[in-house]
């Protein structure tokens, strides 16, 4: 299947190719980009990002998992301290509130490894370290009647270059 | 079908001509090639790091005795220093978690500095309370483990919630710091050589900017922010209960835990800017940290001492009207007692000079800045002595009051942790970009995308 690799400078311009593309059903692309901007995220995948559910499942199991420890933990070695209840609940609510903070932290890392797909790997065959300067990539995979189409909108949309990198 | 003619002609030109951005450029400067005088500072910082280790090891050996601990001050230098320490550290995650909620760009240029001297001055507070410990092996006591005799900590214990909290800042920090890192590390993967590449390469991840990347990242640092930004005021506000909790004159309160979030944000601040103009300086970046960082962190450093002038007026005040004795008396010997020269440091440095902000000249006059902030921190750090200190020596029973002297233990103790917190930072700058350079570009890019508005 060919491969066109198009690079632009700006990331509206970017955004918008990247609209027209999956407009038109080219949806096997991908993006690289300088710097984060929501425009072009939003134009690629407009779906929130999963990983708001690991954020969520990390701080309750945070909240429950602070509670129980230390609900069990005092009652397996029952002392009283200052009159108060062997379980009581408001002093426990700030190891708690840190563990909340902690579970909810680590598994925002979690999910950014699992979702982003973040491990040391190769880097991708069109990958370039113009995208890591300040220029923005728009990679397509598309049949090899739909070169000229895709070549057509890529620089209909402002691509500097636009080249075919392999079929 | 043959590929039209223009892509075989761009193929043919090899698009993979290699162009770099200024941003790029400029701000990994720093990391290539090391002068006499880096190996200069850092020696000295490695050697200062060593005799505090020395002298601790014959602390260990010897005792805490040795480190001026004697009736009735068992809360000494180092409770102080830590104290200190931990407060440095808030204004890192206050600039990269809360004003990123709050869309202040200008912490674009600031962030990363800030956020790598939280990291490093938690490591540095939390060595204190182990080597408080005296008996330095048994630090596992600290946190709940299993053991043969079904002994627990104790949950209802303000020093217990102090460890969570520690432990807890310190890792949210370097998670906040690291997922921050990732592409710029990859930005100096793309250019490194030789070992210095393989080691970018494991800690970039595989980072190439791709659009699931940017946008799993944006939202691990916008979920990052929501959850560091209650976490930031409840660690000072936790370390605040360790004293606040007890009946202690001096230190039972109420006003404590907003008055040390204030003032630990102030001391943070201004130790970002003591350690920010020597590095804009040395390394050049003055397009990068421009005057209007430092003017935009001057207003934080006006804002937060008026808070803290009103905290201690405020102290003042209480101990004054609740009728009770032992605060009164607590209160008078803050001021007029044998530690009365660092009550008035303490207001002189942290309240009355402060002031000087509101002259707008002088919140660009980066020397007058840097000198302000130098005696801010010694300011936030007699704070901690005179609440401390003046606390415990002198209590209820007049028989039992003393007076506490720092030892020379304490003083090279002292010196190593801002020898350990150099080293770090030093090591850092080699390393790591100062400024987060992904975030200078999507400013400078989104402002010429959209014609300078942002």
């Amino acid at each position: 299947m060919p491969t066109l690799v198009s690079v632009f400078d700006l990331p509206s311009t970017t955004a918008a190719a990247v609209r027209k593309l999956k407009d038109r059903g080219f949806d096997d692309l991908r993006t690289y980009s300088p710097a984060p901007f929501e425009e072009l995220e939003e134009a690629e995948d407009p779906k929130p990002s999963k990983v708001r559910r690991f954020t969520l499942v990390g701080g309750l199991s945070g909240v429950f998992l602070g509670f129980l420890m230390q609900i069990w933990m005092s009652l397996e070695w029952p002392i009283k301290i200052a009159g108060k209840n062997f379980a009581s609940i408001p002093p426990f609510w700030i190891v708690g509130f840190e563990l909340t903070i902690l579970l909810g932290g680590f598994f925002t890392l979690f999910g950014l490894l699992i979702v982003g797909g973040l491990y040391p790997k190769k880097l991708d065959k069109h990958y370039n370290l113009r995208f890591s300067a300040e220029e923005f990539g728009v990679v397509v995979n598309c049949e090899e009647r739909d070169v000229a189409e895709v070549e057509a909108l890529l620089r209909g949309e402002s691509a500097k270059e636009v080249t075919l990198a392999d079929s | 079908m043959a590929p039209p003619a223009t892509a075989v002609a761009d193929a043919l030109a090899s698009p993979a001509r290699p162009r770099d951005s200024r941003a790029n450029i400029d701000i990994m400067a720093p990391t290539k090639g090391v002068q006499w005088p880096y190996f200069l500072a850092l020696g000295a910082a490695v050697l200062g790091v060593l005799q505090a280790l020395v002298v601790l090891l014959y602390q260990t050996y010897v005792g805490l005795g040795v480190a001026g601990y004697q009736q009735p001050v068992f809360w000494g230098l180092y409770i102080v220093t830590f104290v200190f320490w931990i407060g440095i550290g808030h204004a890192g995650t206050l600039i990269s978690a809360i004003l990123f909620l709050f869309r202040a760009k200008w912490r674009n240029a600031v962030n990363r500095g800030a956020e790598a001297l939280t990291v490093f001055a938690v490591i540095t507070a939390a060595l204190f309370p182990i080597l408080h410990l005296g008996r330095i092996w048994k630090l596992y006591y600290l946190i709940p483990y299993p053991n043969q005799r079904s002994l627990w900590v104790n949950f209802k214990s303000p020093l217990l919630w102090d460890v969570f909290a520690i432990s807890t800042y310190a890792s949210i920090s370097v998670v906040f710091f690291y997922i921050g890192l990732i592409p710029d590390i990859a930005i100096a993967r793309d250019r490194a050589t030789g070992v210095k590449k393989a080691i970018y390469t494991v800690l970039a991840l595989g980072w190439q900017g791709t659009g699931p990347q940017w946008k799993a990242h944006s939202r691990s640092v916008l979920h990052l922010s929501g959850l560091a930004t209650p976490l930031v005021l409840s660690v000072h506000s936790v370390v605040s209960w360790d004293f606040a909790m007890s009946i202690v004159p001096g230190w039972h309160a109420t006003i404590f835990a907003p008055y040390f979030v204030a003032g630990a944000v102030f001391g943070g601040f201004a130790m970002v800017i003591n350690i920010m103009i020597p590095v804009r300086r040395i390394f050049r970046l003055e397009r990068y940290l421009t005057d209007y960082h430092f003017e935009n962190m001057s207003r934080f450093i006006l804002l937060t001492s008026t808070i803290c002038g009103y905290a201690y007026a405020a102290e003042y005040f209480i101990a004054w009207y609740s009728g009770v004795e032992f605060e009164q008396s607590s209160f008078w010997l803050r001021a007029f007692g044998p530690y009365w020269l660092s009550t008035w440091c303490m207001i002189t440095f942290n309240v009355i000079f402060p002031q000087l902000l509101w002259i707008k000249r002088l919140r660009t006059n980066l020397p007058f800045l840097f000198g302000l902030c130098f005696f801010i921190n010694l300011g936030m750090w007699f704070e901690r002595y005179v609440i401390i200190i003046t606390s415990l020596s002198r209590e209820y029973i007049t028989g039992s009051w003393g007076l506490y002297v720092i030892s020379p233990v304490e003083l090279s103790v002292l010196a190593g942790s801002f020898c350990w917190f150099s080293m770090w930072f030093l090591l850092f700058l080699k390393v790591f970009p100062v400024i987060a350079i992904t975030e200078v570009k999507e400013l400078e890019i989104h402002a010429r995308d959209h014609g300078g508005a942002h």
